[in-house]
């Protein structure tokens, strides 16, 4: 087994892993940029390493960087979490040349599972159903126009190197297609350095279901079971449960085998997800290989018992899977709320600033991965994902109420975050239906405002408010500058400098 | 004592009597009985007839962000309510048609050209943050006045990115 992880992550997810290799006795390495130096991950791992400025091509994507840090302080093995380079195959290349043992899979199966475009050509030669589109990327913009025509509108735009909904864009008519095209390389270069992107056939009103996979360098394959990940905004994935309403057990069996027939197609090694859409009339399609970490593991982690990112490494190392496929079950429910750093009520615009205060809940069958804490200032420069509250319970409706608790009882203060607008989404009837497709937020949350509390609560919050201004020591506005500010509209810039005359 | 506040825009007064832990809440029509116990330097347990209240406020710098049974309120302080209408002024003259940014962000695109004609709902510029891409939309038709930032700058929330003149 290693002796020591670097981490190249930051954030929850950063967290999750240093906490893994804790429990397995397992030195943890942490690399931050320099806007993470006070970032929990740097607190909670034994070692950390500064790897260059905020902007993360400088810092959690410079490869090099990285590596040299990992043989400077003697890290046998690279966990890269999930976003960043957890699915770049150069830099699994690089590993490997450089004697590291990246902890996914192997830069092969990386590259072809990583190239959406093979992927699909790939899966369709072995007989896996695959969604209508193009099997290549086009030449110039006629070419695009030509196959949308081909394919017939709507079409979606998807980034080649793609995942969480980066460079993706439905597209309805040939007039949008080139604003659509050119924005959605755009944002696929930031997001991966590849501007590359195709054309599919748009499925309406889908449900997203994935399977996780394990496979060890032994080839032996396990699925874990599906989850379901419909309810979605702008093709990020916000709440996550398994089982899936959707499926019956015979359904199960076949989508799991499916599963693992992908991943041994890709030869694939380490932990992957192989996402399917699921039709109205429950044909699924294999959408794409997800080769690494998903966010929403832990939902898979409550209801098999299985501690996912210990087996990463330990396939890692070499060992061989203990699981067998007939012992796996499901147990109970389990659903996951993703908490971003942006504000329902505006339109969801990304919201930085200082955490002033955090409670996270507490109680039987609640989890909450994070990575923030009271006094955290959140930056700029990446994912607005701060941390993820999961619940388990015997049933969907236990699952359901206990999220909802949960959620009430979360408490974070001085940045806007999604919860008011998750607790609408969890109690929403459809939603406890099991209804749920990939239109769900638009069918049902356009627009979406926060309701009115009751009438006493905003008489008791400005109690509050009004015993704090009687407390000496807590008066807002202290800075005596307050007083003697110059009243202009550049006195609410916050800590950034602003060079630029207006 | 009586305190004013501005929650959501909207003029709040309310008025407390303290007795030791006793304290006699006025607001509006509403009047509440309540015993006061301090938890912490930011919480405060309440009991209203025998419900049981815990109240967390943070404060920032001309504001208290204050949660209550999973409501987060925005309260203002009256004096600071009255600068912000000040500031609000100086900005009202130039009126809407500048167009800011609504978060901190980096200009990723500006659309248009000064001197050239928009629509409403036009996407006048790209500002990114956090990995995703935000169309700034055109509030109204008209003409672009003047262009303030330039693709790659960084930009915080309510800084000026162009000034449209209306039609």
């Amino acid at each position: 087994m290693f002796k020591k992880i670097l981490v190249s992550n930051r954030g929850e997810i950063a967290c999750r892993i240093i906490r893994a290799c804790r429990e397995m006795g397992i030195a943890s390495l942490a690399v931050y940029s320099e806007a993470d130096r006070a970032g929990l991950h740097v607190q909670l791992a034994d070692e950390a390493a500064c790897i260059g400025p905020p902007a993360a091509v400088e810092s959690y994507l410079n490869m090099d960087r990285i590596i040299e840090t990992a043989r400077a302080f003697g890290a046998e093995a690279i966990h890269p979490g999930y976003g960043f380079l957890a699915e770049n195959p150069e830099f699994a290349r690089r590993c490997e040349r450089a004697g590291i043992v990246f902890i996914g899979p192997n830069s092969r199966a990386l590259e072809l599972v990583g190239d959406k475009i093979r992927a699909r050509q790939t899966m369709e030669n072995s007989g896996i159903p695959i969604i209508p589109g193009m099997k290549h990327v086009a030449a110039d913009f006629a070419e695009y126009a030509a196959e949308a025509r081909k394919i017939g509108y709507p079409v979606m735009i998807k980034a080649s190197a793609g995942g969480g909904g980066k460079g993706m864009r439905i597209v309805c008519s040939e007039e949008e297609l080139r604003p659509g095209l050119e924005s959605g390389q755009r944002e696929a270069k930031a997001a991966f350095g590849d501007e590359s992107v195709y054309l599919e056939k748009y499925i309406e009103d889908p449900r997203h279901v994935e399977f996780q996979v394990l496979a060890d360098n032994h080839g032996h394959i396990v699925h874990l079971f599906e989850r379901e990940c419909s309810i979605q905004r702008r093709h990020q994935k916000i709440v996550e449960e398994t089982p899936s309403q959707a499926l019956t057990p015979e359904l199960r069996r076949r989508m799991g085998e499916t599963a693992r027939k992908a991943l041994q197609v890709a030869e694939y090694n380490n932990a992957g997800t192989v996402e399917f859409l699921l039709d109205r009339n429950k044909k699924f399609y294999f959408l794409e290989v997800n080769a690494r970490l998903q966010v929403e593991h832990p939902v898979t982690e409550l209801t098999t018992g299985i501690d996912l990112v210990q087996q990463q490494i330990r396939i890692a190392a070499g060992e061989k899977l203990s699981l067998r496929q007939e012992d796996l079950v499901q147990r109970g429910h389990a659903i996951e709320c993703r908490i971003y750093a942006e504000d329902p009520s505006r339109n969801f615009l990304p919201s930085s600033g200082k955490v002033l205060y955090l409670r996270e809940p507490r109680g039987p069958g609640v989890r909450h991965d994070g990575g923030i804490y009271s006094g955290w200032e959140v930056p700029i420069y990446y994912d607005p994902i701060l941390a993820k509250l999961i619940v388990w319970a015997e049933t969907r409706d236990s699952a359901c109420a206990r999220m909802a608790a949960a959620l009430d009882d979360y408490v974070i203060l001085g940045i806007s975050t999604t919860i008011p607008f998750l607790k609408d989404v969890i109690s929403h009837p459809r939603f406890l239906e099991g209804a749920t497709t990939t239109a769900f937020i638009k069918n049902h949350f356009e627009n979406w405002r926060e309701k009115e509390g009751p009438a006493d609560g905003l008489t008791l919050a400005l109690a509050a408010a009004a015993l704090d201004e009687l407390s000496p020591s807590r008066k807002v506005g202290k800075a005596a500058g307050l007083e003697k500010e110059v009243y202009s509209p550049w006195q609410m810039l916050g800590r950034w400098k602003i060079g630029e005359k207006p | 004592m009586d305190f004013e506040f501005t929650v959501s825009g909207v003029r709040q007064t309310i008025s407390l009597d303290r007795k030791d832990d006793r304290v006699t809440i006025r607001h509006g029509d509403t009047t509440l009985e309540a015993e006061v116990r301090i938890i912490s330097e930011d919480s405060v347990s309440l009991l209203v007839a025998g419900r049981s209240f815990l109240v967390i406020v943070a404060r920032d710098k001309d504001k208290r962000h204050v949660w209550l049974n999973g409501r987060t309120y925005l309260v203002q302080s009256g004096k600071e309510e009255q600068r912000f209408a000040e500031r609000g002024d100086e900005r009202a003259q130039k009126g809407k048609s500048v167009v800011t940014a609504p978060m901190p962000g980096k200009v990723v695109k500006i659309n248009v050209a000064e001197g050239e004609a928009v629509r409403k709902n036009q996407t006048l510029a790209i500002v990114e943050a956090m990995k995703m891409e935000n169309e700034i939309k055109s509030p109204l038709e008209g003409f672009v006045k003047k262009i303030y930032v330039s693709a790659g700058d960084l930009v915080d929330s309510e800084k000026p990115l162009l000034e449209l003149e209306p039609k």
